[in-house]
C-alpha cells in the first residue's frame, strides 16, 4: 500500500505577518500548510485568514498536538475539533508529529521524543489506526528533531518510522532539516536514514533552517534553509521522486516574498534533480 | 527499562516541575531518567534535558508574554519570567492548543502578587481580549437595519450584543491602567488606587476595543445580554429619571452600541 496524496508542488506555512497578502490578494503560493491548532477557534482573523488562503490555493492541515505517542488516552475533544476542522476546510491532507506531547493530563506544547522500542512501536501504531477510523482518512506522520535518546531504544528512528507506516497504513512527512538536525545530534547517517524509510509512504517533505548552538542543532525554524539540508533534499528527491515540499520559517519570519523564495528554490532543485535543470543560484 | 508511561511521567515531571528559574535538571536529577538517555558527544544526559526543560520555559513565558504585554510592561521582563515560571509550575497547561496556556493567570496574579494588588485585574482584562480575538464572528447590526424597523416593532424588539462582547468587572480601573501600562517603565503604575469598574471587551472587523460602562450600560447591557424586549431596557433605564429624558439616554446608549458595532443583525 502506498500512501494516497496528490502532488501539489512547493507550498509555505500559513503564519499571522503574511495575513495582510492574503487580503490584499499577493499572498501567492502552490498551496498553504496551516497549523491545524491555530485555527481551532470559533471565529475572528486566524479562520478568515484560512478562507482567504484556501480560496487561494489548497491547504493542508498540520497538528502540533496529536501527541500520538503519549500513553494517556487519546484526547477526543481534540479529535472531535480536529474532524470539525477537517470537514470545513477540506484539506488535501492532515499530518502530525511522530511524539509526545503531554502525560497526566498536562500538555508541554513540545515535539518529545518516544523511545524507540517495539512497546512504543506497538502503542504508536495503535494509536495511528484510531485516529485514523475516527478522522476517516490516512495521516501524515513527521519525524521531529530530537536533542536526547533513550539507552533502550532497539530500533533507528527510521527502521520505527517505516514499521509505524507500514503496521498502521498511515504516511510519512519526511522533514529533511529534522534528518540532519538529528542525525547531527545523535551521531547517525542520513544516508541510512533517508535509505531506511519505505519510498511509497513519505508524501510530504518540509524544509526549514536551523540554529548552530555550538554542541548541538537546533531547530528553530529562524532562517534559511542551509546548503547542507539543500542536498539532502536531493538526496531524498532522488530516493523518493517528486514530493510536495514545503518551507517551514516560524521565528524571525521574515516578508512573505521570502518564504516563497525558498519554495522556488526548493522547485528549481527538484527539476534539478528529476528533470536535469539546472538549480537557480541561492 | 522503565515502561513507556513511567518514562514519560518522569520526563514530564523533570519538564514541569522542575527547576523553572535558571536550575539544570541535574540539580535535582532523577536517576531512574537520567540513566535512560544516551550520553553522547559534548552533552551528558543532564544538559540534552536541559535543552527540553528550556524549550518549556522559553515556549509557554512568551506565549504569556504575548497574551499580557500590558501586565509585561507594569512588572518588566524578569519579574514577569519569575511570575510566570512559577504560574506554569502551580497550572501546568492542561489544553492541547497553547492557546488557552494563559487562561488561569489572573487568578494566579491576583493572589501572587500583594505590592501591585491591581494586576490581577489588568491580567483578566488582557484575557478578555485574548478571548474575544478569536470568538464566533456576528454580521453587526447596523443603523439602516433599524431605521426600516415599524414604531410598532420597537418595544418587543430583542436586541442582542455579537458573541465577541465579554463584560469584566474589575476592582481597579484596569481600563486606565491598561492605557498608562502602554509606555509604562517597571512598577509606574503603583500608585494607583481602587476604583470599581466594569469594562466591555468586544471585536470589531478584527479589531479588540474595550470601553468602561457608564451606570445606564452597566444596568442595561444584562437585559440587553438576556435579549429583554427593548420596552424593558427603556423601563430599566428610567432609574428615576422623566421618561423623555430616559428615552434620551437610551437611544443615546443605542447610538453607541450600533456605532461600535456592538449589536448583532436581528435574524430574519
Amino acid at each position: 500500500m502506498a500512501i494516497a496524496v496528490p502532488y501539489l508542488g512547493h507550498g509555505v506555512g500559513l503564519r499571522p505577518k503574511h495575513y495582510p497578502r492574503l487580503w490584499d490578494g499577493t499572498a501567492r503560493a502552490d498551496w498553504f500548510e496551516a497549523i491545524s491548532e491555530n485555527y481551532m477557534v470559533a471565529g475572528g482573523r486566524p479562520r478568515a485568514a484560512l478562507e482567504r488562503a484556501r480560496a487561494t490555493a489548497p491547504i493542508v492541515l498540520h497538528g502540533v498536538s496529536l501527541s500520538i505517542g503519549s500513553t494517556d488516552p487519546l484526547d477526543e475533544a481534540y479529535l472531535d475539533a480536529l474532524r470539525a476542522l477537517i470537514r470545513q476546510v477540506e484539506p488535501a491532507w492532515v499530518s502530525d508529529h511522530l511524539c509526545w506531547s503531554g502525560i497526566g493530563g498536562h500538555y508541554a506544547h513540545d515535539l518529545l521524543p518516544l523511545p524507540y522500542t517495539e512497546e512504543a512501536l506497538a502503542h504508536v501504531v495503535r494509536r495511528v489506526v484510531a485516529v485514523q477510523e475516527r478522522l476517516g482518512r490516512q495521516i501524515l506522520i513527521e519525524n521531529v528533531s530530537s536533542y536526547l535518546t533513550y539507552t533502550h531504544s532497539t530500533l533507528a528512528e527510521w527502521e520505527f518510522l517505516g514499521a509505524v507506516a507500514e503496521r498502521a497504513d498511515c504516511g510519512l512527512l519526511l522533514d529533511v532539516n529534522n534528518v540532519y538536525v538529528s542525525a547531527t545530534n545523535h551521531g547517525f547517517a542520513t544516508n541510512d536514514y533517508l535509505a531506511g524509510l519505505p519510498a511509497d509512504r513519505v508524501g510530504q517533505i518540509h524544509l526549514a533552517g536551523h540554529t548552530d548552538m555550538g554542541t548541538y542543532l537546533f531547530d528553530t525554524h529562524d532562517g534559511p534553509v542551509i546548503e547542507p539540508v539543500w542536498d539532502l533534499y536531493r538526496q531524498a528527491l532522488r530516493r523518493f521522486g517528486r514530493v510536495s515540499t514545503l518551507v517551514e520559517w516560524d521565528d524571525h519570519i521574515p516578508e512573505l516574498d521570502v518564504v516563497c523564495a525558498e519554495a522556488e528554490r526548493a522547485r528549481a532543485v527538484e527539476a534539478e534533480v528529476l528533470e536535469g535543470a539546472h538549480a537557480a543560484p541561492a | 527499562m522503565l515502561p513507556l508511561r513511567e518514562l514519560q511521567l518522569r520526563l514530564s515531571a523533570a519538564l514541569t516541575a522542575g527547576p523553572m528559574d535558571t536550575g539544570s535538571v541535574a540539580d535535582t536529577a532523577d536517576p531512574a531518567l537520567l540513566a535512560l538517555v544516551s550520553h553522547r558527544g559534548a552533552l551528558g544526559p543532564a544538559q540534552r534535558l536541559d535543552i527540553y526543560t528550556d524549550m518549556y520555559r522559553t515556549r509557554l513565558v512568551d506565549v504569556l508574554r504575548e497574551d499580557f504585554p500590558r501586565v509585561l510592561a507594569i512588572l518588566g521582563e524578569e519579574e514577569f519570567r519569575v511570575l510566570a515560571c512559577r504560574y506554569l509550575v502551580r497550572h501546568p497547561s492542561t489544553h492541547p492548543s497553547v492557546r488557552y496556556v494563559g487562561r488561569r493567570f489572573a487568578d494566579f496574579l491576583a493572589g501572587e502578587t500583594g505590592d501591585l494588588p491591581f494586576l490581577g485585574d489588568l491580567a483578566r482584562l488582557e484575557w478578555a481580549r485574548v478571548e474575544v480575538f478569536d470568538a464566533p464572528d456576528a454580521d453587526p447590526l447596523g443603523r439602516l437595519d433599524l431605521e426600516s424597523l415599524p414604531a410598532s416593532d420597537w418595544p418587543m424588539l430583542r436586541l442582542r450584543p455579537i458573541p465577541a462582547c465579554l463584560v469584566v468587572e474589575c476592582a481597579w480601573a484596569a481600563h486606565e491602567i491598561w492605557a498608562a501600562a502602554e509606555n509604562s517603565v517597571p512598577g509606574c503604575a503603583g500608585a494607583v488606587r481602587p476604583e470599581a469598574s466594569t469594562i466591555r471587551v468586544w471585536r470589531e472587523g478584527w479589531s479588540v476595543s474595550h470601553a468602561a460602562m457608564g451606570d445606564l450600560e452597566r444596568r442595561l447591557f444584562p437585559l440587553l445580554e438576556r435579549g429583554e424586549p427593548f420596552a424593558r431596557l427603556c423601563a430599566m433605564g428610567e432609574g428615576g429619571l422623566e421618561p423623555e429624558a430616559a428615552a434620551r439616554e437610551v437611544g443615546s446608549l443605542l447610538l453607541r452600541w450600533l456605532e461600535d458595532g456592538l449589536l448583532a443583525r436581528l435574524p430574519a
